[in-house]
């Protein structure tokens, strides 16, 4: 054979095998591919908003930077504050069936009204919503990533009286149904601990002059403030405090760890404040948060928040579960339900309930910056980790 | 605390929300309409002067004119927007106009400068004078006395210049005025430039001392028309007396007893002024128009 013709049948056969090869890779799909799609449905208008870009923001660095076997899409849909639009940006979200699991909002009234929907199309829920109710309905499919009151007050409360030595506080909350539930949490607490509350007081979130709650505090004797107070209200208080010169130390709720919080106050007026929170990423402690911090500005421009981490860990362990081989939600279901994960806030796992944190911490501002300094960790609250 | 020192405490907060009124009160009279994005404007303003602050390092009183006239520019838009597309349909159409308006002006500031709550610059410095025991922060001081600058220098308008009367005369009787040569389009669209510029003023003032989110604008309208509907909606130095008294009080009501009470007693207060004296308590009559 001339080398011609040699040339014409190498030329020819190595067409053939890489039409073949070419053919085959698009016939057969490798066997451990796995391709996932969560759609992230999360309040980024209205009164939430803040919190709920937080919530995104932790979702999508997550879906962004999966495991390497993994393939994953993912749409964004706002559901605002109104629980029929997350209703239907449900609907629309599982209506091709090919929905692995969801990040959902973490409004509560709009997790409950997902609820009975996940349970018919049997997809998992994974959000980051305090509401206590959504987890106590029975249902398999939520699974919550961010510690509840029950976790959260526990943490505030014992700070406050074991590590402060307070003895006659006043409590300061929102009418919202996130203040009253953490209200009612902290007296529990208290009461646990043989305290009662020397001032209680409930404020509309519209309301912007601190200076006459603080007095009636001041005339009660109170020795420290106990805060659940949404952000804004919290720095319109914490800076009321600091201008009257109260004197009190102040353990606020977890909207004061938000760096968007603290931006809003000097230094000065934060120094010895201090709040409970499930972690305080801007904080640091571990070259993963660190480096999970780098990503976190370098991808959005902003600080991120206990509520970006939360959503962050709930989401990377849905994509551990898929590395791990489940393919349908109710495998993925399966795993979250029977694994533990650990996150870069805590280690999850479920309590039977979907309730996946157990751990908390308490941070305090020094007054010299507005970045806190984590002082106490409290894991395990609810014993679900043992 | 005194009831002195509370009295001080809601006069800020009640000065910057006579602003408010003022230019709610201004548009009803002028078109006969409600705007309902007039607490969107302060939010507006408060957003005008966080972007002006970002690139002019500069104490709140000096960002003041540039925040006048920029949402004096923003009202005449929303004019053209939200009223004069509108203003021969049912004055229904104008209402949920002004609502939509509102609407998309709290998700463009939320797409814009985002859900985090912001501060403007004081209008002079922070902190506080001590006098007697009363304690008086300086930017409700310089809060108080911009708006009764700006309030006083809007009465000598109305009533010494013959802008102001031919402002007063659209908003009494548009038809007449416009028979006896004033150009009534282009006083209505002043108008909306002007309450925009007071809510924007109002806007910059609040936002040191309270902050601003995209969403505030809700709670100031509220109040606004509250202030309107007790001060008597065609007067408005009734605009401004309700603005200061829902002020003062629910920050008094709300240290002698709670804020629970404040706002039930403050929603109860409309209530009775609806039923015993619906033109206000400052009111003569309510204004019809032909």
């Amino acid at each position: 054979m001339s080398s011609s013709l040699k040339r014409l049948f190498s030329a020819i056969s190595t067409r053939i095998i890489a039409a073949f090869l070419c053919c085959a890779a698009f016939a057969v799909p490798p066997a451990d591919a796995a391709d996932a799609n969560i759609p992230v449905l999360v309040p980024i208008t209205g009164f939430l908003s803040l919190e709920g870009t937080s919530q995104r923001n932790g979702a999508v660095l997550a879906l962004e930077n999966p495991p390497a076997e993994i393939s994953v899409t993912y749409d964004v849909a706002d559901t605002s504050t109104a629980p029929e639009v997350a209703v239907n940006a449900l609907e629309r979200a599982l209506a091709d069936g090919d929905a692995t699991a969801v990040a959902a909002s973490m409004f509560g009234p709009q997790m409950l009204a997902m609820i009975p929907l996940a349970d018919r199309h049997g997809v998992p829920l994974v959000t980051v919503s305090g509401t206590a109710k959504i987890t106590e309905l029975g249902s398999p499919w939520v699974f919550r990533f961010f510690p509840g009151d029950t976790v959260a007050k526990v943490a505030q409360v014992d700070y406050a009286v074991n590590e402060l030595g307070i003895t006659k506080p006043a409590m300061i909350y929102q009418t919202t149904a996130y203040g009253q539930s953490g209200a009612a949490h902290i007296g529990e607490n208290l009461r646990r601990l043989g305290i009662a509350p020397v001032l209680e007081e409930g404020l509309d979130v519209k309301v912007k002059d601190m200076t006459p709650v603080l007095a009636k505090a001041r005339a009660a004797g109170a020795d420290a403030l106990l805060l659940q107070l949404h952000s804004g209200p919290t720095a319109l208080l914490v800076r009321a405090a600091a201008a009257g010169n109260l004197g009190l130390p102040i353990v606020a709720g977890s909207a004061m760890h938000q760096p968007s919080t603290a931006a809003l106050l000097d230094p000065g007026e934060l120094d010895g404040v201090c709040a409970e929170s499930a972690s305080s990423p801007i904080s640091g402690g571990t070259p993963e948060m660190d480096a999970w911090l780098e990503r976190y500005r370098a991808a959005f421009g902003t600080e991120p928040d206990a509520f970006a981490l939360g959503q962050y860990d709930g989401t990377m362990m849905v994509l551990s579960a898929i590395a791990a081989g489940a393919r349908s939600p109710a495998e993925v279901r399966d795993y979250l339900a029977g694994n533990s994960h650990d996150g870069l806030a805590m280690t999850y796992r479920s309590d039977g309930s979907g309730n996946m944190a157990h751990s908390a911490i308490i941070v305090c501002y020094d007054g010299e910056t507005r970045i806190p300094r984590v002082v106490k960790v409290f894991d395990n609250v609810t014993g679900a980790l043992d | 605390m005194t009831l002195l020192q509370l009295v001080i405490n809601g006069a800020a907060l009640g000065a910057a929300y006579a602003l408010v009124a003022l230019g709610f009160v201004l548009i009803l009279n002028a078109t006969n309409a409600v705007n309902f994005a007039q607490g969107d404007l302060v939010v507006a303003g408060g957003f005008v002067a966080v972007a002006l602050a970002g690139f002019l390092p500069v104490p709140g009183i000096l960002l003041l004119p540039l925040v006048l006239i920029l949402t004096f520019v923003l009202g005449l838009a929303f004019s053209l927007l939200a009223y004069f597309p509108l203003r021969d349909r049912p004055p229904v159409a104008v209402f949920i106009s002004t609502i939509a308006l509102g609407i998309v002006f709290q998700n463009g500031f939320n797409a814009g400068f985002g859900p985090d709550p912001r501060a403007t610059p004081p209008l002079f410095a922070g902190g506080f004078w001590q006098l007697d025991g009363l304690t008086i922060e300086k930017q409700g001081a310089a809060i108080v006395v911009t708006a009764a600058v700006l309030i006083v220098a809007q009465h000598l308008v109305f009533t010494r210049t013959q802008f102001g009367r031919r402002l007063r005369a659209t908003a009494q009787d548009r038809d007449m005025a416009r028979a006896l040569g004033v150009r009534v389009t282009w006083m209505i669209a002043l108008t909306f430039g002007w309450a925009a510029a007071l809510a924007g003023t109002a806007g910059l003032l609040l936002s040191n001392k309270f902050f601003v989110t995209p969403t505030d604008g809700t709670a100031y309208m509220i109040l606004a028309y509250i202030a309107v509907t007790i001060g008597g909606w065609g007067r408005i130095a009734g605009a401004v007396a309700g603005a200061v008294l829902i002020a003062v009080f629910e920050v008094v009501v709300s240290a002698y007893l709670s804020y629970t009470v404040a706002i039930a007693a403050l929603y109860g207060a409309v209530l009775l002024v609806l039923f015993f004296r619906p033109q206000g308590l400052f009111g003569d009559v309510i204004q019809r128009r032909a």
